[in-house]
């Protein structure tokens, strides 16, 4: 996604898309995306799923901020979950397959905090989701007003070029 | 579809076009002159840089670099190189190339503007000012004032001798040295491993179930028999290392002989050994040369992988990479074959072509060695280098040998113009040379036969007369020569021996026309350097010899007490009798 419209998906998730439903997936799928090594097709093809769901993204993009600022401390946890998966006998067959697969090297499925990640992020999907939406629920309650009234996006809303990029969406 | 959604992604999509269309080749052709400039030290020039994504390609034309010592010569140039990458390794984030191809290579041409970059100063080489300095100092205009106690006023300074300096160097580094060996051969851990066995036996000799107990002794007796043998391999690596170290100490005998040139040239005084006549003669052309071969080995090595760790360790930022086996493995960059054509001399160039052979960053994937054959011939030239880099291994390997017969010799000087030069014109020379690299160590010969060439001696520096003109009348009849060098140490600090049969045709000169008054005030000279190196040289043999003894003694005892200990378990590693039952007839 281009720069310009990351800022137009921020300003108007803060303000649109802002259902607790929403918030909480948009938190979940952040959880998930942050999670991942950000330079594989895998976090890549989550952020185009991102992007194509009517998620609040700038909550997920805070969430995908805020995990991965804490990644070092949840790959202790994804890594041994990640190469218990990768070394497993059982498996073994099918990660050599898609080893030998054309595009799959690009996804780091045989880096460990990738598959771990993603188990651990599919175990953790469902209490984050509705911890998101109960937290959807509060944001609308105490600041959905007040960021509408804030003088940053009634500045933007205010501008022509905005107006024109956006033809009144917020 | 709303136009408010569609128009920002297709600026989008035109925006990435466009930056590939007009600012990705400008780019890259930026990168790689900063690239090349940061490792030559010398501007660089591409005239051209086109790639293409389907098929993902890259040519480049027009390529220059110059040489960081001469602003106005390019260390290399090519006209084109061409290659297209395969599609299938890419999918699997590999740049897999199978043929490409370099033209038009060409070294030392001239260039048009200066080559040299703002702030950036070429390091001058160890080897190569050693060299000049010794071709430059070395003394020729007092020969004719010698006399047989010139010598006995000049005191030499133990502290400015370089055997004085090495020996005490010596002394510090095979402390060092031991110091290291005798802690790698820990004796106590066979001590205590044979302990352990020990114990495992008496609980094996209390097992009622034989085959258990013979099996519980099978496995002891191997440990014992394994344990030994391993004690014994440290044994004689230690005692190895320890001679190896005490074998640098032939370093000193030839420091002893550069001090004897060094007083000899601070007398203002000829020296007559044929080693120092030709280290002044040839030295500082071949150590320029070696240096500049070592500048690009050096190069070379810094982009290799210094062994498979290296490449195949955990490559990732994040979590540990799982590797699975391939069904075809590529590495990550590789060029199958890059056919090479180009010429080689400025004047009468001669052209050559050849291929080099995979060219990768993963030696340790492709498994096998980087391998170059070029060819070239015209009328009586011929030129053949065959080369090989083998980094498939624990330790970088390479090996390259240089055939070039028929070369023509414009000008050749050697020597110094403050001491003593020799203008070699005309003739043609052949050079055959080799050199191995095996980790950082080097081994490597080099030969030139010049022959039908004319030698002009300029000794003007030499004022006494008859010695003048007794060097002089030694050139005067010469046509051929031979100019040898061997090379040994390291890539760091890499050692030369010059030999020319030239410096035998100037020691005669000197032995004849002053020969006697020289030599003796060199055996003078040499009786005080040796005088000032006795204490050092007796002290480092002392050490060293102590030394030797010291470990020898402690690695004979533990040897008595480990073979005592293992040859004591060997013995009663017998299974118990089985008593077999009673039959009452």
């Amino acid at each position: 996604m281009n720069p310009i419209g990351l800022i137009r998906q921020f300003i108007q998730g803060l303000t649109s898309d802002t259902d607790p439903r929403q918030i909480g997936a948009g938190i979940a799928l952040g959880f998930l995306i942050g999670l991942m090594p950000k330079a594989t097709l895998t976090a890549q093809l989550l952020i185009v799923l991102l992007m194509a769901t009517r998620v609040n993204i700038p909550m997920a993009l805070l969430s995908v901020l805020a995990v991965s600022l804490a990644n070092p401390l949840l790959d202790r946890l994804s890594d041994p979950v990640g190469y218990a998966l990768l070394t497993s006998e059982a498996l073994r067959p099918l990660w050599t397959k898609l080893y030998n697969t054309p595009l799959m090297p690009w996804t780091g499925f045989n880096n460990t905090v990738v598959p771990g990640g993603l188990v651990l992020g599919a175990l953790l999907l469902a209490p984050v989701y509705f911890a998101g939406k109960r937290f959807g629920v509060f944001y609308n309650e105490k600041f959905r007003e007040r960021v509408m009234n804030s003088r940053i996006v009634k500045g933007l809303k205010a501008s022509w070029l905005f107006d024109w990029y956006f033809k009144g969406a917020v | 579809m709303r136009k408010s959604y569609l128009l920002p992604r297709l600026i989008l999509l035109a925006l990435v076009w466009a930056f590939f269309f007009f600012a990705f080749d400008p780019l890259l052709k930026w990168g790689m002159i900063k690239g090349v400039e940061k490792g030559a030290k010398a501007k660089a020039e591409i005239a051209s840089l086109h790639t293409t994504f389907l098929p993902p390609s890259l040519k480049l034309t027009g390529f220059a670099v110059a040489d960081a010592k001469d602003e106005y010569k390019n260390l290399l140039e090519f006209s084109e190189l061409a290659f297209a990458a395969e599609g299938k390794p890419l999918l699997e984030k590999k740049l897999v190339v199978d043929k490409a191809a370099l033209s038009g290579l060409r070294f030392g041409t001239a260039r048009k503007t200066s080559g040299k970059l703002a702030f950036v100063k070429e390091e001058p080489s160890e080897l190569v000012e050693g060299f000049k300095k010794e071709s430059r100092d070395f003394a020729l205009d007092r020969a004719a004032d010698v006399k047989a106690g010139a010598v006995e006023d000049y005191k030499v300074d133990p502290s400015e001798l370089g055997s004085v300096k090495l020996a005490k160097q010596l002394e510090e580094s095979y402390q060092k040295d031991y110091q290291d060996i005798s802690a790698r051969v820990d004796t106590k851990k066979y001590e205590a491993g044979l302990e352990a066995l020990k114990a495992r036996y008496e609980k094996a000799k209390g097992e009622s179930n034989f085959a258990k107990q013979a099996k519980d002794y099978a496995d002891i007796g191997k440990e014992v028999k394994k344990l030994t043998a391993d004690f014994k391999k440290d044994k004689a690596e230690a005692e190895a290392a320890l001679a190896k170290a005490r074998d640098s100490f032939k370093a000193v005998d030839e420091a002893r002989k550069q001090d004897l040139a060094a007083v000899m040239a601070r007398m203002k005084l000829p020296s007559l050994d044929t080693q120092s006549l030709a280290r002044m003669l040839a030295g500082p052309v071949i150590a320029e040369k070696t240096a500049t071969v070592m500048k690009w080995v050096a190069m070379g090595r810094k982009y290799m992988p210094s062994n498979s760790k290296g490449v195949l360790k955990n490559e990732a930022r994040r979590g540990r990479e799982v590797h699975f086996p391939k069904a075809e493995s590529y590495p990550n960059f590789l060029v199958r074959t890059l056919s090479v054509t180009g010429e080689l001399g400025t004047e009468d160039p001669l052209e050559y072509k050849g291929a080099i052979e995979g060219l990768t960053t993963q030696p340790q994937v492709y498994g096998k060695p980087t391998t170059a054959v070029i060819k070239g011939a015209k009328g009586a030239r011929r030129l053949d280098f065959r080369a090989s880099l083998d980094a498939s291994g624990a330790e970088i390997k390479t090996d390259s040998a240089l055939l070039y017969t028929g070369m023509p010799v414009s000008q050749l000087q050697l020597g110094s113009p403050s001491s003593f030069m020799v203008d070699i014109t005309g003739g043609t020379g052949a050079f055959e040379g080799g050199l191995k690299t095996a980790g950082e160590n080097l081994a490597g010969k080099a030969a030139l036969r010049l022959a039908g060439a004319s030698f002009k001696p300029k000794a003007d520096n030499i004022k006494a007369a008859p010695l003048r003109s007794a060097v002089e009348s030694s050139f005067a009849g010469l046509s051929s020569a031979y100019i040898g060098a061997d090379i040994s140490g390291t890539i760091k600090d890499p050692k030369l021996s010059v030999n020319t049969d030239l410096a035998n045709a100037l020691s005669k000169a000197f032995s004849g026309a002053m020969g006697a008054e020289v030599k003796k005030a060199q055996a003078e000279a040499q009786k005080k350097i040796d005088e000032a190196l006795k204490p050092y040289r007796s002290k480092l043999d002392d050490t060293a010899a102590a030394k030797q003894a010291e470990l020898g003694g402690k690695l004979k005892e533990a040897e008595s007490r480990i073979s005592g200990l293992g040859d004591g378990l060997l013995k009663n590693l017998t299974p118990g009798k089985m008593k077999l039952p009673k039959f009452k007839l």
